[in-house]
């Protein structure tokens, strides 16, 4: 009997396509036939969940975007701080910029024990204090009222972030938070205006390298609009032209490429291989399309030639997104802004939603 | 014994189909009195956006059985259901003792209400659907993807054949129909665990 045939008829069945000959036909042979029959019923059962089990999660989605386009923008609370404290402050401040620095040495994850893949978080040696930074930090700390949280320890890795919701969910490659042996490290973001925030991880798949995380801090956000990116749900054609912006070092790096294979390392279906420069520290940047969609996340380079450039399709990210534990909301944008922007303006958004991800001893 | 009125029933066909103008309008006029409702009760504003959504996927799928008849107003079977949804929650979560949910003091059952079985059929839904999402997760690329752009994102056997690289629609339906085959071992193996 042909299978494909089956399927087929179940098909039309099932959206009532079917002659009704045919239905007469199929009928007899569903009484005759018992081996038929009951491949039959478990073919058009098997169907019919997937159809409805797909238009549920369909309308799930529209329900949170209906949610996300209605509810009412929450006002945020601002703690004044007493003129007496800004001193007091700026020397907090100081001693927070004392831990902040400059990052180089290769990482090799402990998990892809490849000669010739490497994964492109940086782990940290140097210390180094940036004046400039410094005095953003202070002056933020009193004009702006933001507190900087002041990481303690040492710093073991770093890696670029960005923005999935402006409310502080985001996503980095899970090999920048965990190598294997920092269990229970805790990991902060640093933004392009040097203040650091306190995450922790909401999700993760170290299959596909990628973690989702979200920011501690109540009532925050990442900038005044809603993330101006979407995520691309299926993947990029050959040759797509391609951008990164990531955090290689305490600034943050605009590189551009484009996609040269549909599949990663060895064939990975997950993954894209491209040709785009990229340096340690810039594992988990975005790599975006010329419209503006995110096509996938940074994750690995080939060495030692260092030509071919990995990241994990933005499809794997949806689908981590919608096993996210019970209790976690997530709205994700539904439109892109920056589609009809040069790409001048496109990465000028975008810096406001890609950070420096640090990881600390605990 | 209530009927629903005849806006309510245009409302609730357009919902059936999931067009997004009618869900929005039900969105609007009912999350609000679930939302302070619930904010009175000890939940929080995501807590009501969670039941709340909980509650209109219940509508979303008893509305798809075409003799379905809503014996009362959208918006009272909306809050009725999301109630009894917070309650089996706190109880779940052992949060308060106090307010355990009683049957006999309930206004659902006032105006005939069957929510309780509603409530179960969805969740026994719920668990068939994740038992297909875990076999379809086992079940290997290019299939998981395949199917998936089919029955989850909707999207047609042309934008399939191209996206994933056949040379024509008619090789993407016979993958497809390959892909359903193992799933098919997949899902009842999974079933019968």
């Amino acid at each position: 009997m042909n299978t494909n045939n089956n399927w087929e008829l179940a098909e039309a069945y099932l959206a009532g396509k079917l002659s009704l000959q045919e239905l007469v036909e199929l009928k007899s042979r569903r009484e005759t036939d018992e081996v038929f029959a009951s491949e039959f019923n478990d073919n058009l059962n098997l169907i019919s969940s997937l159809q409805s089990n797909g238009s549920q999660k369909r309308f799930r989605a529209m329900l949170s975007d209906i949610h996300k386009e209605t509810a009412a923008t929450k006002t945020r609370r601002a703690i004044q701080l007493p003129a007496h404290f800004w001193r007091t402050s700026a020397v907090a401040a100081t001693v927070a910029l004392m831990t902040s620095f400059i990052s180089y040495s290769i990482m090799n994850s402990s998990k892809k024990s490849d000669a010739n893949y490497t994964t492109i978080s940086n782990t940290v040696r140097a210390i180094a204090v940036d004046q400039n930074k410094l005095k953003k930090i202070v002056q933020d700390s009193v004009i702006n009222k933001k507190s900087p949280i002041v990481p303690t320890s040492d710093v073991r890795r770093t890696g670029t972030g960005f923005a999935l919701t402006n409310d502080g969910y985001f996503v980095t490659a899970y090999h920048v938070i965990n190598d294997g042996n920092g269990e229970g490290d805790s990991v902060y973001i640093q933004s392009n205006d040097g203040i650091y925030y306190k995450a922790f991880v909401v999700n993760y798949s170290a299959e596909s390298d990628l973690a989702i995380l979200k920011v501690e801090r109540k009532n925050f956000q990442f900038a005044k609009n809603e993330v101006p990116y979407t995520l691309a749900a299926r993947k990029a054609a050959l040759g797509a032209q391609i951008y990164t912006v990531g955090y290689p070092t305490e600034d943050i790096v605009y590189s551009e490429g484009y996609i040269s294979a549909r599949n990663g390392y060895r064939g990975n279906s997950k993954q894209y291989t491209m040709e785009l420069p990229a340096g340690h520290g810039q594992s988990g940047s975005p790599v975006i399309d010329a419209k503006g969609n995110v096509l996938g996340i940074l994750t690995a380079i080939s060495t030692p030639k260092e030509s071919n450039t990995y990241a994990v399709s933005t499809d794997e990210l949806l689908d981590l997104i919608e096993k996210m534990p019970a209790g976690n909301k997530m709205h994700l944008p539904k439109s892109n802004k920056l589609s009809r922007l040069s790409r001048e303006e496109q990465i000028s958004k975008m810096e406001n939603y890609t950070f420096s991800v640090k990881v600390y001893k605990k | 014994m209530y009927s629903a009125t005849n806006n309510d029933q245009q409302l609730l066909r357009a919902l059936a189909k999931g067009e997004r103008v009618a869900t929005e309008q039900i969105y609007k006029q009912q999350f609000p009195i679930i939302n302070s409702w619930l904010i009175k009760n000890g939940g929080s504003a995501d807590d009501a956006a969670d039941l709340f959504q909980e509650a209109m996927v219940v509508l979303f799928s008893k509305v798809q059985n075409e003799d379905f008849a809503l014996t009362c107003a959208i918006g009272t079977y909306l809050f009725s259901i999301s109630k009894h949804l917070w309650y089996k929650r706190l109880q779940q979560q052992q949060k308060g003792p106090g307010r355990l949910y009683d049957n006999t003091e309930d206004d659902g059952a006032e105006v005939g209400i069957a929510y309780e079985e509603d409530i179960n059929v969805h969740h026994e839904r719920e668990a068939h659907f994740n038992q297909l999402d875990t076999a379809l997760d086992q079940i290997g690329e290019p299939c998981r993807s395949l199917l998936k752009a089919y029955y989850h994102k909707d999207k047609s056997m042309q934008e399939i054949a191209a996206d994933f690289g056949y040379t024509n629609p008619e090789n993407a339906k016979t993958q497809k129909y390959k892909c359903l085959t193992r799933l098919r071992k997949l899902f009842y193996s999974v079933q019968a665990k």
